[in-house]
């Protein structure tokens, strides 16, 4: 294998890894405190990318790029008040297995609301003009896209790193993964910052769509598909850590692009076989810790 | 233990139409019958995991597609006849189950629901891309029934025949001490454990025997539609006897049977008459998540109560509260 050629390949592990990290922080996010599998988080993802494609089809530049963004988040953030609020508020009580399954139910109604609004054919975009096109370092190109994905998911790692340690509103989302109930006896709104958590994950699952929209497109099963490789990314992490969801990206991504060199027709087989491994070594994932 | 009147009633019932349903019905409710059939036995067997074991696994849809397979292969490869098929596929499908089983069952609850999806989706992505078996996404088309089951009405008949059989076995198994064993470990896994029984031991035999029983509904899917193909494999076809359990109700025998007939003749009629099925599909099944989570049999149990407590007469028995209740597995409780 060339430097150039080793050097796509782990780029493009490294801005997969980038996109799962940020979509499978917000699923990772979501159990830590609410304790709910939320099957539904890969439709948040296809919800961002379409809304985020929309916007950028309608206005031009870079300033298109950053209005896509936060128009995803908005529009993916009240959808997941809604879900919230209305389903699952009245779960949280009952088994687990409710809340994925009424989550999973929002999947279908979702799959068929972006299908209604956007039609069945695909949607692709181009890369805004800024990050676009590749740079020369020393004979070796760099695509400039994955290196901006990959920048963006740094940030972003820091930030809610700094959410959860830095600030009031970390401080009770950590009290709500260790003890909610202690917490709304000292006087937190917890329902509210359930809601909010919730919102939360599915603006980080619209920021990733967005993101991914100018490299894959957007297109109706983009939501399974992300939502599996999340569900692998968490699992090997271990659910609720946020390192562990970096590390488990990490791995995941970078497996499945040098695994398609070697085993193209098995790449997200070996993904598969990696999560299955773990498991046995780990049955909490690498960072997780055992289940209340 | 003595059935309550009321279920020998309705399974009285239910053999009664059965029997005389293709008679009144046109050829396509002839095959539309036939996939509730199979989803009848498909629902059920994997209640053995979810309502008498308490365990959720994703990986069922994998097991109906070892199934189907079977059949499918058996006859392209071997030269099989798919009745052999049929005979064959509950034991390697019980195979394949306990190899899986045996690597899932490391876990415990979230944990063991998701390794079960992640074993699903790989046994999936073996049989999608190995092309020189099993003809990968092409999927296998075109099973030869023999002459006698290749009119709708007699095929009716046949798969009525092996649904029966199905039904009727699980049933005792699940009335057996064994089934009441499984019912203490839903319960309380611990306590069960303290009395000296080997809870995994049992969670692994009912995982089999589940799995084994969808390859058997898997291999009867053949016999309807001829065909077998990957996404029979895939986590979403998993999905499906988990609602339709749910509609019918989890704490009673009947009820995956009963939410095969409701879920089948609903999704037929939605998908035949509404452009968005899925949408409405998903609004139904969220709605009876949030206001029945017992399901329909047990709906029907209440109203009974309600009508039999107003009637002045002794209450009935609480048959579904000593059944299964499945106690709010307390997102809290340590």
């Amino acid at each position: 294998m060339t430097t150039q050629a080793f050097v796509l390949q782990l780029l493009t592990g490294l801005s997969r890894a980038a996109i799962l990290f940020i979509v499978a922080a917000g699923l990772s996010l979501v159990f830590g405190a609410l304790r709910v599998v939320n099957v539904a988080h890969g439709s948040f993802f296809m919800v961002g990318a379409f809304v985020g494609v929309t916007v950028i089809e309608a206005v031009e530049g870079p300033a298109g790029f950053v209005l896509a963004v936060a128009a995803a988040v908005v529009v993916v953030a009240v959808l997941a008040t809604l879900v919230e609020t209305l389903a699952l508020r009245r779960l949280y009580t009952s088994e687990h297995l409710l809340q994925l399954l009424a989550t999973f139910a929002c999947v279908l109604i979702f799959s068929d609301l972006v299908q209604f609004l956007w039609g069945e054919r695909p949607r692709s975009v181009r890369q805004p003009r800024l990050v676009s096109g590749s740079i020369n370092l020393g004979g070796v190109i760099f695509p400039r896209y994955s290196l901006f994905l990959i920048a963006v998911a740094v940030v972003l790692a820091v930030a809610l790193w700094a959410l959860m340690t830095r600030t009031r509103l970390g401080r009770d989302i950590r009290a709500a993964v260790s003890d909610p109930e202690m917490l709304g006896l000292v006087g937190a709104n917890v329902p509210l910052l359930f809601t909010v958590v919730f919102a939360l994950g599915g603006a980080l699952a619209a920021v990733g769509g967005v993101l991914a929209a100018p490299q894959s497109t957007a297109r109706l099963g983009m939501d399974i598909d992300i939502i599996i490789e999340s569900f692998a990314v968490v699992i090997i992490g271990g659910l609720g850590s946020l390192v562990g969801t970096a590390v488990g990206a990490l791995l995941v991504g970078l497996t499945f692009s040098f695994g398609i060199l070697f085993v193209p027709q098995a790449a997200l087989a070996i993904v598969f076989v990696v999560m299955v491994a773990v498991l046995m070594w780990r049955p909490y994932g690498l960072f997780g810790v055992v289940e209340r | 233990m003595t059935r309550p009147p009321v279920a020998v009633a309705g399974w009285g019932l239910a053999a009664v139409a059965a029997a005389v349903a293709p008679l009144v019905a046109t050829e396509r409710q002839v095959y539309l019958l036939m996939s509730v059939l199979v989803l009848a036995v498909f629902a059920t067997s994997f209640n053995v995991l979810l309502g008498y074991t308490g365990l959720v696994s994703f990986a069922h849809g994998a097991y109906y597609g070892v199934g189907a397979y079977t059949v499918a292969l058996g006859a392209l490869h071997l030269g099989l006849p798919p009745m052999a098929g049929v005979a064959l596929a509950p034991f390697v499908t019980a195979v394949v189950a306990y190899v899986t089983g045996l690597i899932a069952l490391r876990a415990t609850r979230l944990y063991f629901a998701l390794l079960t999806l992640a074993l699903g989706q790989l046994i999936f992505l073996v049989t999608f891309q190995w092309r020189s078996l099993t003809r990968g996404d092409d999927g296998i088309h075109g099973v030869i029934l023999p002459p006698a089951l290749s009119a709708p009405v007699p095929r009716y008949y046949a798969l009525l025949a092996l649904a029966a059989i199905a039904l009727v076995i699980l049933g005792l198994v699940m009335r057996s001490p064994f089934g009441a064993t499984l019912g203490a470990i839903r319960e309380n896994r611990e306590r069960t454990g303290f009395l000296g029984i080997k809870v995994k031991r049992y969670e692994l035999a009912a995982f089999t025997l589940g799995g084994a029983f969808a390859g058997y509904a898997g291999a009867m899917y053949v016999l309807v539609d001829r065909q077998a193909f990957p996404l029979l494999m895939h986590w979403t076809t998993s999905a499906q006897p988990i609602f339709v359990t749910l509609i019918g109700g989890l704490s009673n025998f009947a009820g995956p049977a009963v939410g095969a007939v409701v879920f089948g003749l609903l999704r037929d009629y939605i998908i035949r008459n509404i452009e968005y099925w899925q949408a409405v599909l998903g609004l139904v099944l969220l709605l009876i998540i949030l206001f029945l989570p017992g399901g329909i049999v047990e709906g029907v149990q209440r109203l009974a109560r309600l009508v039999a407590g107003r009637g002045g007469g002794p209450a009935a028995p609480p048959v579904a509260d000593t059944d299964r209740e499945p106690a709010p597995a307390g997102r809290r409780t340590p």
